[in-house]
């Protein structure tokens, strides 16, 4: 069906001012890490094709400003996106802390159709350096009370786990994005990659 | 053209009754209906010939045995006759004459002398509608209906498509100057594409089962006929079109529909008399190019005015020209405008620096007058001075924060070893933290285990702050005796500022807070005791958890004021009282409220992040400079907190840092930098002005370039300007190329525009146009490009054309 269209998986990167997108980011893409990343400013992004289960996607990572005060551009920026990657800082308590915010924020500003399932990804960060101050079990228990977010530690600076989590992220948004195909297949029967029982609301994002 | 029926003359007569009252004049419809009946045989025969193609009068249709009713009250059925259509000088005539007459008038005159009562001669242009009556079975009635309603006799054709025949011959016949409409030929006309009227005329063929109807009008083009008489007139004022129509090119409007209803027109005067149809054609595209360029020039005012309106407060009124000023300030030309250290031609130096810049050796020099930090006529030794105090107020408002970075700094150690010490409780058993660690954790971490219960946590805020607030009151009046104390409170302030990024005069205090473990007991107990009041909220948390800390926790407090007095003694952290520039939060609260190190402390981690990752690729930032910049970023919001740090601002701080060397200068400047900048910060609303404007400027400047990002996914609301206009373009330019922009941009203020980074935008915009419009680009590709652009413009070419789109604006604007 739908499997030899292109498919643009749009991404957007959340967290505080800090915590590791920008590298995560380019560490993913680019392969390369780099301590010159400055702040970021307004939002950049960078691709990358992936191939999921024989179906080649490109990503379209978002990276944005950290500064929550920032948040207000986000509605530019966060219209359309498939999936959600929660950064934090594993060595900043203050970074774990924001993340119901960003979260709530994503929400209101996205407006998915379905916040309650659309895919989030959690990623600690910083996990070569030490001291550290939020447990992965804490993490991990944040998770489980957000609908079983998916969880990742990560090392932007040595590549640690950054591969993994970026393919976790790519299916959760593909299978985001399929869902929503999903509703408007004349036979949904034939591809069934997760429960189909959403409501067919107005959709405005599509696979091709 | 000249059709002439081809039936035989073969039926007789089908009346042959006498008319009797023939003598009586019974002409009721029209005169011209009839033909005196007196006429003469010979006149008759006359009459016949007339009915055939002659020089006075074009046959255009001739057809026998055409039945017409005659309006005669002796006649009770269709008499047949003959029926033509002339064409003369003054219009068409349709002639019916009885077969009575046409036959015989050879024979003996008198018995058809009654005929001539029925015989019709109708004048075309006396008709406005032809009702057209078909039948498969008996053909096709025509009846002519006259301007005052009048029915003509009805004209009744034979079977064979006589009908259609006529009707063809009579639209043929009425142009140029008449037509029928509907066109009857209307796909006939068309031999190229013009068929865009086709109508289900073939139906009038009497193939058809049914009965078909059609009314056609007859429509006389006299109103060609006032515009031919007018063309003189016209071409006496021929001059006005063409002169307005420059101005119509120019506002591009578009020719595509002038041309388009000009071939309609046409269109609809085909298969005519040249002469006649091109004057026509001519008039009416006279017509139209005078319609069109008035309505080009309307259009024209209103883009102005709307451009008056928008507009023109984005650009100065008075235009200044740039002669001999594209060198900008060069080191000969600053010795003509500094004159023993007076620079009192500040217009001068405006312009100069707005059209040619200013060279590298003289930017310390003159930025500070551009920013407005030295005064435009101010001598040497005043600028000195102002040297001198603005660094003495410099020192004083980072010794100041510095104090408070102190104790936020052991605040971050001890909630951090909590926090390790919770996490290696938690990891090692999985058991709740023990209390006593569990107390002094922060809250912000704290919090996170009690998140079901956040209303209560919202009252335990305000427990706080009421408790602050009274312990506050608590350290004035401990202040108050403290400050009797000056001279051991500053002895002491060069000891708590003893930290290394600390200001150059307590450089000589060599221990680290940080380092020294046990440096100060003293220092340590009050810092301690700072956190203790923190406690407040504490003992609520303990409490929700049930646990019995109260005891320790009054204990706590009883220390707490006990021991502030000592430390308030020891380490003088009154001294922001008395410094000269007193902050805010010092001159009211004295000792620092919880908020105060909550807020700074925030601050102060978000500075640092942030300074770490400035620009380190550059050589200046690759050292200790960064420090320098910290302390500015610093200073700024210590005197600024209700405003804080926002990402962007060491961005600002960094080229004036890098040019001035200098932090008590770099901070002055930029202190005058953001009375201009923080409007666009998200506080602010410069950056929602901007955005508009920029709608503004494209969409009347380069109307293309607004319709495509209106088209692709409409990105009109301008966010991939955001980092433009929040840092100045500081971010999509090198150094270099930063110190060039932005002392144009301060200039431009007095010079041109107040709004000049509008127009650097629309520079960078139109400079890229060819690659945007040809890409089609949508907002994730404009992203993309400006990103992927960064510090790879042309700077003095975005320069220049910046400045030519001001002028070009202002020329607009002037052009009333």
């Amino acid at each position: 069906m739908a499997s030899n269209k292109k498919v643009l998986l749009k991404v957007i990167i959340l967290g505080d001012s800090s915590v590791g997108k920008t590298s995560l980011m380019n560490q993913y893409v680019n392969r390369k890490f780099s301590n010159q990343y400055k702040a970021t400013i307004g939002a950049d992004f960078l691709t990358k094709e992936v191939t999921i289960d024989d179906r080649t996607v490109t990503m379209q990572i978002w990276d944005t400003a950290g500064q929550e005060r920032f948040q207000s551009l986000g509605v530019a920026f966060y219209r359309g996106a498939d999936c959600c990657v929660l950064v934090f800082d594993v060595t900043a308590p203050n970074t774990f802390k924001s993340l119901d915010s960003w979260r709530d924020e994503f929400l209101i500003q996205a407006a998915p159709r379905e916040p309650d399932n659309f895919p989030f990804v959690l990623l600690g960060n910083k996990v070569d350096l030490e001291p550290r101050a939020i447990s992965a079990k804490r993490a991990q228990q944040w998770c489980q009370s957000k609908n079983d977010i998916p969880y990742f530690e990560t090392s932007a600076k040595e590549g640690l786990n950054v591969e993994q989590a970026f393919l976790a992220i790519a299916k959760n948004a593909l299978a985001q994005q399929n869902q929503t195909v999903d509703l408007y297949n004349e036979f949904p029967d034939q591809i069934k990659l997760t429960n189909t029982q959403r409501p067919s609301n107005g959709s405005d994002s599509c696979a091709c | 053209m000249h059709r002439i029926s081809s039936g035989g003359h073969s039926t007789p007569p089908s009346v042959r009754r006498p008319i009797l009252n023939f003598g009586r004049s019974l002409n009721t419809s029209s005169e011209d209906s009839t033909i005196s009946r007196n006429n003469s045989p010979h006149i008759a025969k006359d009459y016949v010939e007339s009915l055939h193609q002659n020089s006075r009068a074009a046959l255009l249709f001739g057809k026998n045995n055409v039945h017409v009713m005659p309006l005669k009250a002796e006649v009770t059925e269709p008499m047949p006759g003959y029926l033509s259509l002339h064409q003369t000088p003054s219009g068409l005539t349709i002639k019916w004459t009885p077969n009575q007459l046409m036959n015989g008038f050879s024979d003996e005159s008198q018995d058809k002398s009654v005929y001539w009562d029925f015989a019709l001669q109708v004048r075309l242009d006396e008709i406005v509608y032809v009702h057209c009556h078909q039948d498969s079975e008996a053909g096709g009635t025509v009846i002519l209906v006259g301007q005052d309603g009048v029915q003509r006799p009805p004209i009744h054709f034979p079977k064979g498509g006589h009908m259609l025949a006529f009707l063809s011959c009579l639209e043929t016949g009425l142009l140029p100057r008449g037509r029928l409409d509907p066109p009857l030929w209307s796909q006939r006309s068309g031999t190229n594409s013009n068929t865009r009227r086709r109508r289900p005329l073939p139906a009038l063929s009497e193939t058809e089962e049914t009965t078909k109807d059609y009314v056609f009008r007859i429509i006389d083009n006299s109103d060609h006929k006032d515009i031919l008489k007018r063309k003189d007139l016209m071409d006496t004022k021929a001059s006005l079109p063409s002169r307005v129509r420059v101005q119509l090119c120019s506002t591009s409007t578009s020719s595509e529909s002038s041309s388009k209803s000009f071939s309609l027109d046409q269109q609809s005067v085909p298969d005519s008399p040249p002469s006649v149809y091109i004057q026509a054609v001519c008039d009416s595209m006279k017509k139209q190019i005078i319609s069109r360029a008035f309505y080009g020039w309307l259009a024209y005012c209103r883009h102005l005015s709307t451009v008056r309106t928008h507009l023109s407060g984005l650009v100065n009124s008075k235009i200044i020209n740039g002669d001999g000023a594209s060198e900008g300030i060069t080191l000969e030309k600053w010795t003509e405008l500094c004159i023993d250290g007076v620079v009192s031609d500040y217009g001068e130096v405006y312009r100069q620096t707005y059209f040619g810049g200013i060279c590298n050796e003289l930017r310390t020099e003159i930025w500070p007058y551009l920013l407005g930090h030295y005064k435009f006529g101010s001598t040497t030794e005043q600028r000195k001075e102002l040297d001198e105090e603005t660094k003495q107020a410099y020192e004083n408002t980072m010794s100041e924060w510095l104090a408070v970075e102190a104790i936020v700094r052991q605040r971050d150690k001890e909630d951090q070893a909590h926090a390790i010490a919770k996490l290696s409780s938690e990891s090692a058993s999985g058991e709740p933290v023990p209390k006593e660690i569990q107390r002094d954790l922060s809250n912000e971490v704290f919090e996170d285990e009690i998140t079901d219960d956040e209303d209560s946590m919202s009252e335990e805020e305000k427990i706080q702050s009421r408790k602050s607030r009274r312990n506050t009151i608590k350290y004035e009046s401990d202040e108050d005796q403290q400050l009797n104390d000056e001279d051991n409170a500053e002895i002491n302030l060069v000891q708590i500022s003893s930290d290394p990024e600390a200001l150059p005069s307590s450089s000589n205090c060599d221990k680290n807070d940080e380092d020294a473990e046990g440096r100060s007991q003293e220092l340590n107990d009050f810092i301690h005791n700072v956190i203790v009041t923190n406690a407040s909220l504490d003992i609520t948390n303990v409490e929700t958890d049930g646990a019995p800390v109260r005891n320790h926790l009054d204990a706590v407090t009883e220390e707490n004021n006990s021991s502030l007095d000592t430390c308030i003694e020891t380490h003088g952290l009154a001294s922001p009282g008395r410094s000269a520039c007193v902050s805010p939060a010092s001159s009211n609260g004295g000792i620092y409220s919880q908020e105060l190190l909550k807020t700074f402390g925030l601050n102060l981690h978000r500075i640092e992040k942030d300074v770490q990752r400035c620009d380190r690729n550059y050589w200046y930032f690759a050292n200790e400079n960064l420090d320098k910049l910290r302390n500015v970023m610093c200073t700024y919001v210590w005197e600024h907190l209700d405003i804080g740090y926002m990402q962007g601002m060491c961005d600002l701080v960094a080229p004036l840092l890098v040019t001035f060397d200098d932090e008590s200068l770099t901070y002055a400047c930029f202190c005058h930098l953001m009375e201009r900048m923080i409007e666009n910060f998200p506080n602010g609303n410069a950056m929602d002005c901007h955005f508009a404007n920029m709608r503004s400027l494209i969409q009347i400047l380069d109307a293309e370039m607004y319709e495509q990002m209106h088209a692709h996914g409409d990105y009109t609301h301008f966010y991939f300007c955001y980092r433009w206009f929040l840092l100045d373009f500081k971010r999509e330019l090198v150094y270099s190329d930063v110190f060039k922009t932005w002392e144009v941009i301060w200039a431009a203020q007095q010079v041109a525009s107040s709004h000049f980074v509008l127009f650097l935008a629309l520079a960078l915009l139109e400079t890229y146009r060819d690659i945007i419009l040809s890409n089609g680009m949508d907002f994730t590709d404009i992203i993309k490009f400006f990103n992927e652009m960064a510090e790879r413009h042309d700077v003095n070419a975005i320069l220049k054309l910046a400045r030519e789109l001001v002028l070009q604006l202002q020329i607009l604007i002037e052009n009333k």
